[in-house]
């Protein structure tokens, strides 16, 4: 067996330009590293949260608005302090943190099933479909996303009475916001779909007779992949910013589930009493967040740039 | 260029059109709007009357051209929560909401341009990427956190500047208050406007660099440089030029952003806006002002939008020509 | 022999990418006389746009000047501060691009990029300034040229706007002009109007011309001396004549053996097997060696220096040691 060089066999995938980025950037490690710590929070926040905040035997009236460190009246420890209601403040923040994460990853999976569909079938069939959904989609994009997640939102409550609202209140959220974000993963996919079908070994696939959804799983799918990773990530932190706005401003999540946005909101009246740590925990939980999903998308964005790697 | 025009006319009246439509459904189909209006204890003939004057008994599309016909008389229906018309409702919210809007984008603009001009002159300097890093975190900060962060610091804890409301106000003209003729109202205005100017200022920013970076890498610059043009002739006529086009563009189509975030600064800052107002119409289910503030603002984006494109048109002389002219990169 | 107008001494330029430092242009030396024209050859990606940007500072990171010497007219231009440099381009040096459409700066009219650059470089008022533009277009074949002054660059036709470049570039009576590629992007029948064009203008004001180009058409019509390069390095330089007509580089060979020409009949275009190496992949010795047919055993390890051969200067082991040029090379 002869032994090849690098340059004849073709890179190995540890060796791949990717793989070679990460190891050589610190930033995309700590924020990998984040992104990482918030998942498992979120995950296991049944096992590691000290409090389960779903229960609401946990939260003491008698213990509200502790500062952060405080001792409770029956002896509990309250590492980041209390809520109005007596609930601790880290099982709250590790709670909403799920309930956070939850939300934006469902809506960015939804708008992502939703953009790439539309984005295929509008790339590859054309027509008088593929107009019309263009053309809602740049009109779409004239209004900001979080605009078109309130409306929805909005309207979806007034229309529906209080009780099924609250019922609904996630699901709803979940489609507001995918709602608003689809246009981008369907104009990218659209715009790959458009190239690749002119190619030569697309025709060929299509005059041999092989069928069209086998010609687009295999043949235009995995181009579309990194592209749309990288939207997605980018994604996933506007969601999730885009849920926090929605539930500070009170037509989020319902009172029973809160994420990091309503538990912001909560300390918002108690600001001037002076009990800041209501507010700027899950605030900062929510940065943390954001921004490591963000660092790690930017950074996913400039490795898989075809444009900055050498000739 | 007429056709540039023409289309462009032809979309934001289609926009309206939907909103409008949209609307239209909401108003008549959610809940009774008898109900809504004669209450509960109404007899049948009360009732029936209602219905005439409701115009409910003719056919839907003669239900919508009527309600078309309303609507640009100024008759937007009464709002279910504070019983006046909405269309005084949205008159007198909207100049807190305009003046906030304006304040926080001039802030921006006038921020962020220079500091993305300078960023992208000066790539390598230490400032530069500090002002890099800062930014990306800004885009990830949500707003009402800014704000939030800025009322502890600047409200709480020094008392310098007020977290609520807008100060004292002055009527001018019939309709118009302005905070900027009182020192209570401009102090009242500078945290709101630093809250919904700094997410724009941080995307000016990152923008106005991003552009001209790939500005500075097109051949004509290149030209530019093979013919010995001085570097400050390169930069700030050359390049500056054709980066501020699209920028512009983009500015002025943030200005629409700015609208939206502007109900987020409100709700923290209790600004009385047209954003509080939006609101508070979700939270009661005030469907006239709902629906109207929805016609509102598919009105206000595509007219925006429709100004931003003539104003490519006046600039960019490729567009004049009806050449495809590339966008900046988003 | 007077003195070289450009005299370019064993210039070196690397590129550092992530594995590492490469080299772009290895140790590549000519001269350029007054009022010549020195056609640059070689396949896409030979080093060959990179060393005409070299000569006038205008490479950028990842690229660098990494050794040799430049003279200009007598003095070293190559250690010289970037504003005395700056001085040279346009002035005593100017250059022409590949597209003419991206040249021009689309929001400026074509009057204005004139007198800022005649404005920057020659002590005239603006009238006087726009007065020479005019003159300038006038001097290119355009019609009209007054009225043109005022159109942007898509106003104008392809052929046209390369004709204002022309202009910019010569705006300032230049003694040498290096044109990369100037006809690559034009329709065929614009490009035998431009390259007449230039060869016009060098002879009415005596400049020289460095021409790079892939295209040998091109060459053998506006050349007077030929260079050839592959992967970086110039493997062989002579008169145009010499080097169309009795090259001794098996490359050159290779090359002017697969050109099309209408007295020779043959069932298949002769090409020569393989590629030109990346940059990243140059293999030790001579650079073509692997795809050479005729390759001696020294040719794998030791690179070989140009050194005179038959009527031209090779870079070849073959030919170094003045031994016979075999009668025929043999293609795949």
């Amino acid at each position: 067996m002869s032994v090849q060089s690098a340059a004849e066999r073709g890179p190995r995938w540890w060796e791949a330009d990717l793989v070679h980025d990460f190891l050589r950037s610190p930033v995309a490690h700590v924020a990998a590293l984040l992104t990482f710590v918030s998942v498992a929070l979120a995950l296991g926040a049944d096992f590691i949260a000290p409090y389960n905040s779903n229960d609401p035997a946990s939260a003491n009236v008698i213990d509200a608005r502790l500062p952060p460190g405080a001792a409770g009246m029956l002896g509990d420890h309250y590492l980041l302090g209390t809520d109005p209601q007596g609930r601790d403040m880290l099982s709250a923040i590790i709670f909403g943190l799920r309930t956070s994460l939850m939300i934006g990853t469902s809506s960015v999976l939804l708008a992502a099933a939703i953009g790439i569909t539309l984005g295929l079938v509008c790339g590859y069939f054309r027509g008088i479909f593929d107009a019309v959904i263009m053309r809602i989609a740049d009109v779409q994009l004239s209004f900001p996303a979080i605009l078109i997640a309130l409306l929805i939102d909005g309207i979806t409550r007034t229309v529906v009475d209080r009780g099924t609202h609250d019922r609904l209140a996630i699901p709803v959220l979940i489609v507001a916001i995918a709602a608003s974000y689809w246009v981008q993963y369907a104009r990218t996919v659209r715009g790959l779909v458009l190239v690749e079908r002119t190619k030569e070994y697309v025709l060929a696939a299509k005059v041999t007779g092989v069928s069209t959804l086998r010609i687009i799983a295999t043949h235009i799918q995995p181009n579309v992949m990194g592209p749309v990773l990288v939207i997605a990530t980018i994604n996933l932190a506007l969601a999730i910013l885009t849920e926090a706005t929605l539930s500070f401003l009170g037509v989020g999540v319902p009172p029973t589930q809160p994420s990091l946005g309503s538990l912001v909101s909560i300390g918002n009246e108690f600001l001037f009493s002076g009990d800041w740590w209501i507010s700027i925990f899950p605030g900062g939980m929510l940065v943390v967040l954001c921004l490591s999903v963000n660092l790690l998308g930017d950074w996913l964005r400039d490795a898989l740039n075809p444009r900055l790697s050498d000739a | 260029m007429g056709t540039f025009i023409a289309q462009r006319i032809w979309q934001t009246l289609f926009v309206v059109l939907a909103a409008a439509l949209v609307s239209f459904v909401l108003l008549r189909h959610v809940g009774d709007p008898v109900n809504n209006m004669v209450g509960q204890a109404a007899s049948l003939a009360e009732r029936e009357a209602m219905r005439h004057t409701l115009g409910l008994d003719q056919p839907v599309v003669l239900q919508f051209a009527r309600f078309l016909r309303d609507v640009a008389a100024g008759d937007i229906g009464v709002s279910y929560r504070f019983g006046i018309p909405v269309a005084r409702l949205l008159i007198e919210r909207l100049p807190a909401t305009l003046e906030l809007s304006v304040c926080a984008m001039l802030l921006a603009a006038l921020l962020g341009v220079p500091l993305g001009v300078w960023t992208a002159l000066n790539r390598r300097s230490v400032i530069s990427h500090v002002l890099l890093a800062a930014s990306l975190i800004g885009v990830a900060l949500p707003t009402f956190l800014i704000g939030i962060v800025l009322i502890l610091i600047f409200s709480v804890w020094l008392g310098w500047l007020p977290a609520f409301g807008r100060g004292a106000t002055v009527t001018i003209g019939q309709t118009w208050t302005t905070g900027l003729l009182t020192l209570s109202g401009l102090k009242a205005l500078v945290l709101p406007s630093l809250t919904l100017g700094l997410f724009q200022m941080t995307l000016i920013m990152r923008l106005v660099r991003a552009e001209m970076l790939e500005v500075l890498r097109t051949d004509y610059i290149k030209f530019a440089r093979a013919r010995g043009l001085p570097n400050a002739t390169i930069n700030y006529d050359h390049a500056l030029r054709n980066t501020l086009i699209p920028v512009i563009t983009i500015v002025g189509l943030q200005f629409g952003n700015i609208f939206a975030f502007s109900i987020i600064v409100e709700t923290v800052f209790q600004w009385p806006g047209l954003g509080l107002l939006v609101i508070q119409s979700i939270q009661f289910a005030d469907v006239p002002l709902l629906a109207s503030y929805l016609v509102l603002i598919a009105l206000g984006f595509a007219l925006i939008n429709l100004a931003v494109d003539l104003l490519y048109a006046v600039i960019d002389p490729r567009v004049r020509a009806d050449i495809a002219v590339p966008r900046a990169i988003s | 022999m007077p003195e070289p107008l450009l005299s370019v001494r064993n210039l070196r330029v690397e590129i550092a990418t992530r594995r590492g430092m490469l080299v772009a242009v290895d140790n590549v030396s000519f001269d350029i006389a007054r009022g010549e024209v020195l056609g640059v050859v070689g396949e896409s990606g030979a080093g060959k746009s990179i060393t005409g940007g070299a000569i006038i500072g205008l490479i950028e990171p990842p690229l660098r000047r990494a050794g040799g010497e430049i003279r200009f007219d007598g003095r070293r231009i190559d250690n010289l501060e970037p504003e005395r440099t700056r001085a040279l381009r346009g002035r005593h040096i100017g250059a022409v691009f590949q597209d003419p459409l991206t040249s021009l700066n689309p929001l400026m009219t074509v009057g204005r990029q004139l007198v800022q650059t005649i404005a920057t470089h020659l002590d005239l008022s603006t009238r006087q300034a726009r007065e020479q533009a005019a003159r300038l277009l006038a001097e290119v074949g355009i019609p009209a040229p007054r009225e043109r002054l005022d159109n942007y660059p898509h106003e104008l036709s392809g052929g046209m706007r390369q004709r204002v470049v022309l202009a910019l570039a010569f705006c300032c009576e230049p003694k040498l002009i290096i044109a990369d590629e100037p006809t690559t992007a034009l329709d065929v029948s614009v490009q035998a109007q431009v390259i007449e064009l230039l060869r016009r203008m060098c002879r009415d004001h005596r400049t020289a011309v460095m021409l790079i180009t892939h295209d040998m058409g091109v060459i053998a019509e506006t050349a007077d001396r030929i260079a050839v390069m592959y992967a970086g390095r110039l493997v062989e330089i002579g008169s145009a004549r010499a080097v169309l007509g009795a090259p001794t580089h098996p490359y050159t060979r290779g090359l002017m053996a697969s050109i099309p020409s209408i007295k020779r009949r043959s069932a298949e275009l002769p090409q020569i097997e393989g590629n030109m190496p990346r940059l990243g992949a140059i293999p030790p010795g001579c650079a073509f060696h692997p795809r050479c047919a005729c390759r001696l055993p020294r040719c794998a390890h030791q690179q070989p220096l140009l050194a005179p051969a038959g009527e031209t200067q090779s870079a070849c082991w073959l030919t170094a040691g003045h031994e016979d040029v075999p009668p025929a090379v043999r293609h795949a």
